[in-house]
């Protein structure tokens, strides 16, 4: 395995750990200031919607503030919908770097995440797309789109669902 | 629970003795299976109910997959415009007609056995057809009663029910503020989301005319919004309202007839909201009354049984199938103004996104409280849910913002807090259910 394919592994690994142990400021972190999270809706059984600015998404969230709204919706404890929180356990594979140039790379990646909450066990899966970049030697997120496959959802979708 | 003495004891679900100052609902009105097998054939199956918006089906051959009551049925453009709209399902041995939910398509084949039929629903293909067949007996069973007001398409599986427009009624004024917003009309934009919800539908219907959960439910939205706005803009247009959410503004909620119900309440920040961009537009074109109703009040109209249109920072088409007494599928829509600027479209789909779906803000709140909700109605030994606040101050009629504008509600509050505007509602609900009214 190439160092960057096993520093890309570890950030998405790290990703899926720090939501599943709600240590939300570090998650945060991993994302630049303009990181994009982008989660669009399906337009039809076999196409999601493709323009996220002039249609409808699950969630999107042009930068990182869009993350810290979520994040003080969850710690406020006056979310009906997150109290109690759903536990999850993230499981990723599938990691790829298909493209790398400098400081900029792509990944791609699978991921399943069983979540347990008032419903019972509710297992969900989702394709991510990332873009990374190497800041002052360190790798951040720029952009995350999850490809969430359910389409009938059940239950409330937080970012620790996905 | 209520079995085969349902008949007798549906007067027993509604105690309305309003000048007693009492209004209260049986909780098995959400939880008995023998009452939603009722509302199926009484209610849902025996008045207008809402398919689809015209723009999702808009040109020859567009069909929309829908239900009605749970009977499957898809909404077809026809060659002249017109729509009509069919059972969907094969004639010979019933397979579902439409691959997708949503396509065109100028005939279709039934992928079974590969059963043709035309647009108009003319059966044109048996396959291997053998000798003396009689194609026009298995032409596709059209519904009964489909109608449009003003782009939104309304079913029916009974012949005999009043017209479309004596059933929206007083609504229609509700309905004709979102439509005046683009001299072209409205449009579904792209996308959807469908949840399920473990709870009744009434509790949906409830809850979309509910101002009195707003400062508790969506109080962490308002505080989130207003942490953001703190720290500088992002959503592309400023501000939410969350003066609306805390609450301390004009509102109002009224009983509209047929079971129909709506609130509005004031906008602290109008000039955020995308239709502010037509302003002037409207001001040329509609009474001054009406323009500060569409620039300057948030409005929710629910529409009995199984829509409801919200006119909030966001446009929402939110459409219900009841699925049992204890689950609900509910599908919801981003409706806006067509030819409005990409600008305005992108600030109505960010708060949309920020507040109208289970993977944003609000609605996933909502959704939880009405499970909670159900749940807590299972408890049979504590069996009423009250509605009465606002009981002894309601205006019986149009109060004078109703009769400004020109509708004729059964009943006004002056407060969208207040509870009135569900006896009209339920007392709509028991009249169906006992079989008095249909629509």
């Amino acid at each position: 395995m190439s160092d960057v394919q096993q520093e890309v592994t570890n950030l998405i690994y790290r990703e899926a750990t720090l939501l599943d142990r709600r240590e939300w400021d570090d998650w945060i972190d991993l994302y630049t200031e303009d990181a994009v999270y982008w989660v669009p809706s399906w337009a039809n059984e076999e196409e999601t919607t493709h323009d996220p600015e002039l249609q409808l998404n699950l969630i999107y969230l042009r930068n990182r503030g869009g993350l810290e709204d979520r994040v003080f919706r969850i710690e406020s404890r006056d979310s009906y919908a997150s109290v109690p929180l759903d536990r999850t356990v993230h499981l990723v594979s599938n990691v790829l770097v298909p493209k790398e140039d400098g400081d900029d790379i792509e990944a791609t990646a699978n991921c399943i995440v069983h979540t347990y909450g008032k419903k019972g066990g509710l297992t969900r899966g989702s394709l991510y797309d990332f873009n990374l970049r190497r800041v002052d030697g360190e790798l951040k997120i720029t952009r995350k789109k999850i490809t969430f496959i359910d389409d009938r959802l059940e239950g409330p979708i937080d970012v620790y669902h996905l | 629970m209520y079995g085969s003495n349902i008949q007798k004891e549906l007067d027993a679900l509604v105690d309305d003795r309003v000048s007693d100052g009492m209004f209260r609902v049986d909780r098995a009105v959400y939880t008995d299976e023998a009452i939603f097998e009722q509302e199926v054939s009484r209610i849902f199956e025996s008045c207008w109910w809402f398919l689809c918006h015209e723009s999702q089906v808009a040109n020859h051959g567009d069909y929309f997959w829908t239900d009605i009551g749970g009977q499957p049925v898809f909404v077809h453009r026809q060659e002249d415009g017109s729509l009509k709209c069919f059972i969907n399902a094969c004639s010979h041995r019933a397979a579902i007609l439409t691959p997708f939910k949503q396509g065109n398509a100028k005939t279709l084949t039934c992928r079974f056995h590969g059963w043709t039929y035309k647009c108009d629903g003319a059966c044109i293909g048996v396959k291997n057809e053998e000798e003396g067949t009689d194609k026009g007996k298995f032409d596709l069973r059209e519904i009964a009663r489909l109608k449009s007001y003003k782009g939104f398409v309304f079913g029916c599986l009974k012949p005999d029910i009043c017209s479309l427009e004596d059933w929206l009624g007083a609504a229609k004024p509700w309905i004709d503020l979102m439509v005046a917003q683009s001299p072209d009309g409205l449009e579904v934009v792209p996308g959807s989301s469908t949840y399920k919800t473990d709870g009744n539908w009434k509790l949906q219907a409830e809850n979309s005319v509910d101002g009195y959960h707003v400062s508790t439910v969506h109080r962490v939205f308002a505080h989130t919004i207003a942490a953001r706005e703190s720290k500088g803009e992002y959503t592309g247009i400023k501000k939410t309202e969350s003066g609306r959410i805390a609450g301390g503004v004009p509102t109002a909620g009224y009983s509209l007839g047929n079971g129909h119900m709506s609130i509005w309440a004031q906008h602290t920040t109008p000039e955020v909201r995308p239709i502010w961009e037509a302003k002037d537009r409207l001001e040329r074109e509609l009474s001054p009354i009406e323009v500060e109703w569409i620039l300057t009040r948030g409005r929710n109209l629910y529409l009995f049984p199984n829509v409801m249109l919200m006119d909030n920072p966001s446009t929402q088409i939110r459409v219900m199938k009841p699925v049992s007494a204890n689950r609900v599928d509910i599908t919801v829509y981003c409706v806006a103004p067509k030819g409005e600027s990409d600008r305005a479209r992108a600030g109505r789909l960010r708060k949309f996104e920020d507040f109208y779906l289970t993977a944003g803000m609000a609605t996933s709140d909502d959704i939880a409280a009405l499970e909670d909700t159900h749940e807590g109605s299972m408890a049979r030994d504590a069996k009423w849910s009250e509605f009465k606040r606002g009981i002894r101050t309601f205006t019986q009629g149009a109060d004078d913002d109703a009769k400004a504008l020109g509708f004729e509600p059964e009943a006004s509050s002056d407060n969208w807090d207040h509870e009135v505007l569900y006896h009209g509602f339920y007392r709509h609900w028991l009249k169906m259910m006992k079989g008095e009214q249909v629509g």
